[in-house]
């Protein structure tokens, strides 16, 4: 299905999956693909950075809502551990991934699957491409896959940072029709 | 991330879902830390001894708990 892909939607597809790996995801979410499409040096990107995303601050809340229920960073935060202070000061001395559960098995060198989700929103661009007749699926077809999806942990992320999605979908299709 | 008002809620907290949590978190976030700071001393050549003295515990437990088994904590020699 990836052959209307233009170059930079390519790229957030093989960027999606850097991103679930060096968070040591097993599968590829929305949330990768978001973070993917922000770190892009496209029109598209600019448009969700100009509604106040950004990847390092959707990398952390990423990393907030998925540490593992044992590790709850909110749960820390009621008694007053920073455990973003903790980690960070850990890796510094011990390398990456240095407070990460040591029986979770490591981040397999090969595929990463996509989520049921995260593959329903590249279908998704694709129809948004042709319903704005494009010819090609631009990256900012995928950011409006993603929010016709409307669901999980990257629309949390969005709604959570105030996105208002209805105007952001307006100024992607802006961009993507100029 | 939650400001100062909430932590402070949060930290007054009756709720035992807020309370208890917590606990959980910090429990696990000592053993990893042990566990790393335990491999780190024994990398440096530290006995079981020094470092159960420094930790609160008896040689035996901090023995008992690392070095069974395989894994990167057994002494190599």
């Amino acid at each position: 299905m990836f052959e209307r892909f233009a170059r930079e939607a390519r790229e957030v597809v093989v960027g999606a999956q850097d991103e679930a790996r060096v968070l040591h995801s097993p599968t590829i979410g929305t949330e990768h693909l978001l973070l993917a499409l922000l770190r892009q040096p496209t029109p598209s990107a600019a448009v969700l950075t100009r509604h106040g995303l950004s990847a390092d601050e959707v990398a952390t809340d990423v990393v907030r809502f998925t540490g593992s229920a044992d590790l709850d960073a909110d749960a820390l935060t009621s008694v007053g551990i920073d455990l973003d202070a903790v980690r960070s000061s850990v890796e510094a001395a011990f390398g990456p991934g240095a407070l990460d559960d040591p029986k979770s098995k490591p981040a397999r060198p090969g595929h990463i699957p996509f989520t049921p989700r995260a593959k329903k929103i590249l279908e998704l661009s694709l129809r948004e491409a042709l319903a704005l007749k494009s010819r090609s699926i631009a990256d900012g077809h995928i950011a409006l896959g993603l929010l016709r999806e409307g669901e999980g942990l990257a629309m949390k992320i969005l709604h959570d940072r105030g996105v208002d999605a209805v105007s952001l979908r307006k100024d992607l299709e802006l961009v993507l029709n100029s | 991330m939650a400001d100062t008002a909430e932590v402070a809620t949060a930290a007054g907290s009756k709720d035992p879902s807020v309370g208890l949590k917590a606990v959980r978190s910090m429990r696990v976030l000592v053993e990893r830390l042990e566990a790393l700071q335990v491999q780190n001393a024994r990398e440096q050549g530290w006995t079981w001894e020094q470092i159960a003295q420094l930790l609160g515990v008896t040689r035996q437990a901090v023995h008992k708990k690392y070095a069974s088994g395989r894994g990167p904590l057994r002494r190599k020699d």
